[in-house]
């Protein structure tokens, strides 16, 4: 079993998390750039988080699993939380199949710089939105 | 010091041997597969070489059902729809795979749909999306540069949305790769150039890439030692089964590194020559190599220079410099020694960029995705310059 029992909880506090991404002006540009629609499909516990690019501003949508993603990235809850650390290396855990992706690698391998800041955020807004039990040192 | 983790997955079986061909009932005999599709090229048609393959399977006691021969430069969907297609009609219960990276790569991905069905773009491209092995693929490969007879990925063009789209999967792997200098010796002095030297970025990239590991590590070195001894004479002679064979052995070793390592900013380079300027991969590798690795000297300065002990090459006062800058001279020399001898570009003006191109070429190059494996950060302004010392 994970880290994360609660569905409700991982959901709300990852898709808080895209939420804050998106204001944020170096990374909501260079999503914007890609178009892209990305389908996160989460286990243990069941998530799904879809990233849509692909109009004027980033829409962070929960649960939506009938817009046609450009990508579709699998993985548990786990490795997820500890990507958005920067400790997950994309590359090693699609080739040890940590994580899944469908559709075209080098559109997500591009957006890796741009995501590159979001793991100085992701402790500081765990910290200020109350899952600070979830930080990893 | 090691990296904190990595791992190394290698399970296909390498043979070696000139005119090895011609005998290979040995290592068929351990595949299940009996019936086998043989996947090639016209070009290769007209050297006959898929009719001698074919023979050589046959004597060793495997049936070749059919063959398709239709695999374009670029290898698209379409061509690896109809290869499977191809081989669901005749039976096959495996593939064989004889050319460059195109054929193989299309091979990969037929085995794809002989084995499970279904629809190529939509269910399979991306990393990991296969859940158990295909059918065997046999890949014996006629020119010496991508070493996708080693790797788990596959590049094949989606005319539909004019997408390059990619397969990575270690079910990939294909299942024998037969290393034959003989089926080498018709590549042209130009290509047999190009291609080597896309091996040897392959190599020295992956080498101070981020992602090594002493795994990885030591292929490259391996493979790049094997590539400066050998280029030239192969260039100068294409019989030369000895030379052909160290390069057909470097291609694979140094594919073996990449796919573990990763590569870097000269790849982002010339992935952005090729899309916008349509150059070839191999020659913009070649002419890319010593310029990104100027880039990357500040940051892997010390990691580079553990390759000095494997170049050669270099002049007595070269032999004085600090080992990275060896490296990077050697790699200028050997480009230049084959542009004397009219084989290889060594200039991005030479191969059809124009200047004002190259802030665009910058710009690609951050957004490649091989820029997140670079040692150094990809930034537009700061690797500009470098474009321009190649232009």
């Amino acid at each position: 079993m994970g880290s994360f029992t609660s569905r409700e909880e991982f959901e709300t506090m990852l898709g808080g998390f895209f939420d804050h991404l998106t204001v944020v002006p170096s990374i909501e540009e260079k999503l914007l750039a890609s178009k892209l629609i990305i389908r996160f499909k989460y286990t243990d516990p069941d998530v799904v988080l879809v990233v849509d690019c692909s109009g004027d501003t980033v829409e962070i949508r929960r649960g939506d699993a009938e817009t046609k993603a450009t990508v579709e990235m699998f993985m548990t809850a786990d490795v997820a939380h500890r990507f958005w650390f920067g400790k997950v290396n994309l590359m090693m855990a699609l080739t040890r199949k940590q994580m899944v992706a469908k559709g075209p690698v080098p559109k997500i391998l591009e957006l890796l710089p741009a995501i590159k800041p979001a793991y100085e955020l992701y402790p500081t807004y765990l910290r200020e939105n109350g899952y600070a039990r979830h930080v990893i040192d | 010091m090691l990296p904190l983790f990595f791992e190394f997955h290698s399970p296909t079986k390498v043979v070696y041997g000139p005119g090895l061909i011609a005998d290979l009932q040995a290592e068929l005999s351990q595949i299940e597969a009996r019936r086998y599709l043989l996947v090639s090229d016209r070009t290769l048609e007209r050297l006959g070489l898929p009719a001698r393959v074919a023979a050589s399977l046959e004597d060793a006691g495997v049936e070749v059902v059919g063959s398709f021969l239709d695999v374009p430069e670029n290898s698209e969907v379409s061509a690896v729809r109809a290869c499977a297609e191809e081989a669901v009609a005749a039976g096959a219960e495996g593939l064989v795979a004889l050319g460059g990276g195109s054929v193989i790569d299309t091979a990969k991905c037929a085995d794809i749909l002989l084995s499970e069905g279904g629809y190529l773009v939509d269910d399979y491209s991306g990393a990991g999306t296969l859940t158990r092995p295909l059918k065997p693929l046999i890949a014996i490969p006629t020119t010496a540069g991508t070493g996708s007879e080693v790797t788990q990925a596959a590049v094949i063009l989606d005319e539909a949305g004019s997408v390059k789209l990619s397969f990575s999967d270690k079910f990939l792997l294909p299942t024998l790769a037969v290393l034959d200098p003989e089926l080498t010796v018709s590549l042209p002095p130009r290509l047999t150039a190009s291609t080597a030297m896309d091996a040897l970025s392959h190599a020295v990239e992956s080498y101070v890439s981020p992602q090594w590991s002493p795994m990885s590590e030591a292929l490259a070195a391996g493979a790049a030692r094997l590539i400066f001894v050998n280029l030239e004479a192969a260039v100068a002679d294409g019989s030369d089964l000895e030379a052909r064979g160290a390069l057909l052995t470097a291609a694979a070793m140094a594919g073996i590194a990449f796919s573990h390592a990763m590569v870097g900013c000269v790849h982002g380079m010339a992935h952005a020559v090729g899309g916008l300027y349509h150059v070839a991969h191999g020659a913009a590798n070649a002419i890319l190599l010593p310029h990104g690795l100027a880039y990357n000297r500040e940051v892997v300065g010390e990691r580079l220079g553990g390759l000095a002990p494997f170049v050669s090459g270099l002049t007595s006062d070269e032999e004085q410099l600090d080992p990275a800058d060896r490296v990077i001279a050697a790699i200028r020399n050997l480009a230049g020694r084959l542009n004397g001898a009219g084989v290889l570009a060594t200039r991005l003006r030479d191969v059809g960029v124009p200047k004002e191109g190259l802030a665009a070429v910058a710009e690609a190059t951050v957004r490649d995705g091989t820029s997140f494996y670079n040692p150094r950060e990809v930034v537009a302004e700061e690797i500009l310059p470098h474009l321009r010392n190649a232009y």
